[in-house]
This record gives structure tokens, C-alpha cells and sequence, in this order.
């Protein structure tokens, strides 16, 4: 909730949402080692469905914006790279 | 390494405790072990004599697999004593004959000894915890059955375990390369995918969990068998396989209803809505549905590729009977329930309170469901466990033309629907208890599942 209260929803830059769900992803969700990055592939990573569904509760409490199941697509999916520009998109446009 | 370098004692997972408890009720009230089987339908040229040297090689590398279960001083949380794997007999690999089968592969008939094996008791304590059966055909094909008691592996880690022993015959990799993390997933972990928590914390999890539990009795549940009473275990199954053609239909048709992520969920409700139509078809009223479904932790745990233990924590459903009549409607809802399950933790809570349940008697955690669930464990059961072997095409020399899963399903509920895909074609296995369903119900429980696979 730390960046959710200290953020309002349009201040999200880019950079710092490929860095949240990165954390989110890393310290929270897989059990990955050093060699997981921002663009590494996350299925190959272990992400499944009940994994997505735990990252997206946590982008909802950390940044406002729920993402739509619509927008789960499999390119959106390919990195954390991906989905947080999706989420930053979102924002955008919420913003 | 081999997992040989593990400790003398490997405790077990809180799902292993938590199979163990539906063990302990199979042999208490049917005369049987809660096992599950996985078969492969081999095309000729399946080698028994380099299978057995593998899995001998295997066996001696990987003590697990014949490891006793005992409780140590009869009150600390069960372990396997690897320490006296070496006392126990070997698993049992038997070669029977069979006459020649129709021509077709799905024709085939499933051989009876898989269904016997299914009904057995192992021995725990005796380290007897797996079990090969192979039917070779009079044309050189063969069915092969490995059949354990299911808290040596979830379904996810059978498979590995098979895939591994191929990759072993084809010399990719040794009976004794295993490293105890690959075997059984952490060892100074005994259960997978929880939080870091007190025990005060996890006490509060675990009621939170039992209070979800409660609730899931109101209104009492029903399945199709009724509430447990003692007798017999025996469990048949049927086989159903879809074509390559037919299967793309039915996978675009589940994704286009319950989603790109969840498509199990479609699975489950033709599930639920095919139980569903014999209690119609009975005239019962149920009160409600209660399913449980089976959440793979290993992405979340430090067992990543896992291949002994349960790594598996439990979503469950309600369902109302009016809910099932529309299956557009019963997916929306089972959607519904299981964003606000995650949402409220309980996959993180039932992994606890299965963990806790490991310093409970053995029958624990079936006596505690069935208490809230008015002596059910749920209204049937269900498994979607994807793509079946993906990366094997060929087992000891044969082609795998078909393969799929057949868990035992407790003789209360008594039915259970477990699908899988392979090579492009879905696989539905019906698993029931003789008795519960007369031969018509059967027939309209596949009939409607079927349809509302293909749907139209």
C-alpha cells in the first residue's frame, strides 16, 4: 500500500511500474534466481493463472487500476516489461 | 547428486498430510489406499526389461519412493525415514498378457488390473508406495499403469517422475542425478508456498480457513453417493478422447467463456452441471454443490520442478443448483468466487492449515471437512491438469499414443471428472464408485459434459 498512498495514479512513470511488478513478480510471487530480469519471459518463468491473478490484487492495492481480464493477453503476459507498460497505459488513460 | 544426500527423515508437505488423512479414512471405512494412477497407452516396442534396470537404479538413488511413513514417538508430524528405504521391497513392475485388442488405439479396452490396483492397500509403514502395472497386447502394444499412494506425488510431479525416467533411458539424464531440492522440492521445507509467519499468524490464517470451510457447509452440501459410510472401495473409470479437430474447438470455446487465464474454470462447471443433471434426473434437491480444486504451488514454493510430494493447496466452490442450469451463468459465478477466494488469501490459508494439520491425528483433516460438510468431502470431484507429458512422445522404445490421469476419488463422493490434454486431444476421465451411479446415469452425466464441452 506504501506506493499507493505515496503515489496518486498519474504519477506512475514507466520506469517505476517495470520496477514494481519486477519486485512483485521476484520477492512475492516465483521462485526464480539472479537471472530473472524486467524482460524475461514469464510463463518460462512459472507464471500461471493463479499467479497472475495474485500480481494483478497486488498492481490493484499499489497503483488504483485494475487491469481487465480482456487486456490478459499473451503478448501483454510476455515480461514484466510488457504488462507494466499495459498497466502504465491504463493509468494513462485513467489519469 | 542424488536425493540420496538427503536427511535420514524427510517430513511430509501439509498436502501430503492432507492425503494422508483421506488415506487413513480409505483404510479405516473401504478397505482400501487413497492411490491415483497415471496410464500410458504405448504403441509397440515398450522395453519391461530396460524399464525395470532404470527403475531399480532409480529406486536405489531415490530412497523416497520406498521410504516407510511413520510418525516418529507417535506424535511428532509424519516423516519418511529414508534412513530404512533399503530394508523395503522394491516397487513391483508386473508384465501381464493380454489377448489381442481391437485395432483401434481408443477402442482398446482399459484393463481390469488398473482398476483393481486402484482399490489395494499399500502398506505405508512397509514403504509400498508405488506400483507398475504393464498389459502388453498380442500386436505388440501396451498399457502401462503407475499406480502410488497419492501423497508420494500430486499429479504435476508424476508426470515429472516418468518424463525423468525416459530421459534416463535415453541417457539425457542418470537414476542418481537428482538434487534433493529436484526430488522433493526444499527439504528443511515441509510445507511449500507459505508465508512467513508466526505461529500465532498462522494459527489466525488457519482459522480464517476453517471459518471459509464452515461456511462452505451452509447449506449443506450433497454429492451423488450421500454422505461416507463404510464399505467396499471400487473405483472404475472410463476414458473418453476427443479428436485433434474437435479438441481446438472445445479449448477455443473454454477460453472464449471463462478467459485466456482460467479456462479450467469452463471445465469445472461442465463438470458440476453434468453431476448436476443426475440429481435432476433423481429428483434430489441438493441444498448446494461444494467442489474442490486442486492449485499447483510450485511456482510460489521453493519446488519449482518438484517431483515427490504434494505441492498443492485447495480453492473451493459453491454452487447452487439454479446457478448450474445456465453454463455461461455458472462460469461467470465460479469466476466470481475464485478472484474473491485469492483475493482473501485462502489458497495462502489452506496451505497453512494443511501444514498445521501435519501435528494432528492422521485422520484430522478428513474428519474436520467432513464435520463442516455434514459428511461429505465435497459434491465430486474435479482436475484439469493440462497438457499431459508435453515434452515426451515415446516411453522405454514405444510411441505414447494416449496418456492421462485416473486419481482415486473417495467412495463419498464417489464420482470425479479429471480432464487432460494430449498431443492436441482432450482426455476425460470418469472416475466413480460401483453402485453410485446406475449405468443410464453414467450415460446422461457423459452425455451432458460432453455437450457442454462442445457445446451448439
Amino acid at each position: 500500500m506504501a506506493e499507493a498512498t505515496a503515489r496518486g495514479m498519474g504519477e506512475w512513470t514507466l520506469g517505476a511500474l517495470v520496477d514494481l511488478v519486477f519486485r512483485i513478480l521476484r520477492d512475492e510471487l516465483l521462485s526464480v534466481g539472479p537471472e530473472f530480469t524486467p524482460r524475461s519471459s514469464l510463463v518460462e518463468s512459472g507464471l500461471d493463472s493463479l499467479a497472475v491473478t495474485q500480481l494483478l490484487l497486488a498492481i490493484e492495492e499499489r497503483t488504483g487500476v485494475w487491469l481487465d481480464e480482456s487486456l490478459l493477453t499473451p503478448e501483454n503476459l510476455a515480461s514484466a516489461e510488457t504488462l507494466a507498460a499495459c498497466v502504465h497505459e491504463q493509468l494513462r488513460r485513467a489519469g | 547428486m542424488s536425493s540420496s544426500a538427503a536427511p535420514a527423515d524427510l517430513p511430509l508437505t501439509g498436502g501430503d498430510c492432507f492425503l494422508r488423512a483421506f488415506d487413513a479414512e480409505a483404510r479405516a471405512w473401504h478397505h482400501a489406499s487413497h492411490c491415483s494412477q497415471l496410464v500410458l497407452r504405448l504403441g509397440p516396442g515398450f522395453d519391461a526389461a530396460a524399464f525395470r534396470t532404470v527403475l531399480s537404479e532409480a529406486v536405489r538413488a531415490n530412497p523416497i519412493v520406498r521410504a516407510p511413513i511413520v510418525r516418529p514417538w507417535g506424535v511428532a508430524p509424519p516423516v519418511y525415514r529414508l534412513a530404512r528405504a533399503e530394508r523395503c521391497a522394491p516397487p513391483r513392475v508386473l508384465v501381464h498378457e493380454a489377448a489381442a485388442p481391437p485395432p483401434a488405439t481408443d477402442g482398446r479396452p482399459l484393463p481390469e488390473v488398473f482398476f483393481a490396483r486402484l482399490n489395494e492397500v499399500m502398506s505405508l509403514r512397509r514403504g509400498e508406495l508405488l506400483r507398475f502395472d504393464v498389459v502388453r497386447w498380442e500386436d505388440g502394444r501396451s498399457d502401462l499403469a503407475m499406480t502410488w499412494a497419492h501423497m508420494l506425488c500430486d499429479g504435476s510431479g508424476s508426470e515429472r517422475f516418468v518424463s525423468w525416467l525416459e530421459r534416463c533411458h535415453r541417457g539425457e539424464r542418470r537414476p542418481d542425478d537428482l538434487t534433493p531440492d529436484e526430488a522433493f522440492g526444499a527439504a528443511e521445507t515441509a510445507g511449500d508456498g507459505l508465508p512467513e509467519a508466526t505461529w500465532r499468524e498462522r494459527g489466525r490464517l488457519a482459522t480464517l480457513w476453517q471459518a471459509r470451510m464452515k461456511a462452505l457447509g451452509e447449506p449443506p452440501p450433497r454429492s451423488l453417493a450421500g454422505p461416507r459410510r463404510r464399505l467396499r472401495q471400487r473405483l472404475r473409470y472410463t476414458l473418453d478422447t476427443l479428436g485433434p479437430d474437435e479438441t481446438v474447438r472445445v479449448v477455443t470455446r473454454a477460453r472464449e467463456q471463462a478467459g485466456f487465464l482460467t479456462p479450467v474454470l469452463f471445465y469445472l462447471a461442465a463438470a458440476i452441471r453434468a453431476h448436476d443433471a443426475v440429481f435432476r434426473k433423481r429428483g434430489l434437491e441438493a441444498a448446494s454443490y461444494v467442489v474442490p480444486l486442486p492449485v499447483n504451488l510450485r511456482p510460489r514454493g521453493h519446488a519449482k520442478g518438484a517431483l515427490f510430494r504434494s505441492h498443492v493447496s485447495i480453492l473451493w466452490f459453491q454452487v447452487r443448483p439454479e446457478q448450474a442450469q445456465d453454463l455461461a451463468g455458472l462460469v461467470g459465478a465460479l469466476k466470481e468466487q475464485r478472484l474473491a477466494s485469492i483475493k482473501a488469501g485462502l489458497v495462502e490459508h489452506g496451505a497453512v492449515a494443511m501444514d498445521l494439520a501435519r501435528y494432528a491425528p492422521k485422520r484430522f483433516y478428513a474428519w474436520m471437512a467432513r464435520q463442516m460438510l455434514h459428511g461429505e468431502a465435497g459434491s465430486c470431484f474435479f482436475a484439469f491438469t493440462n497438457d499431459f507429458l508435453p515434452d515426451a512422445t515415446s516411453f522405454f522404445g514405444a510411441p505414447i499414443e494416449n496418456g492421462f490421469h485416473a486419481p482415486a476419488v473417495m467412495p463419498s463422493p464417489g464420482s470425479g471428472a479429471i480432464m487432460s490434454l494430449r498431443e492436441g486431444r482432450l482426455n476425460f476421465t470418469h472416475v466413480y464408485q460401483e453402485g453410485v451411479l446406475a449405468d443410464d446415469e453414467r450415460a446422461l452425466l457423459r452425455e451432458r459434459l460432453l455437450a457442454d464441452l462442445r457445446g451448439g
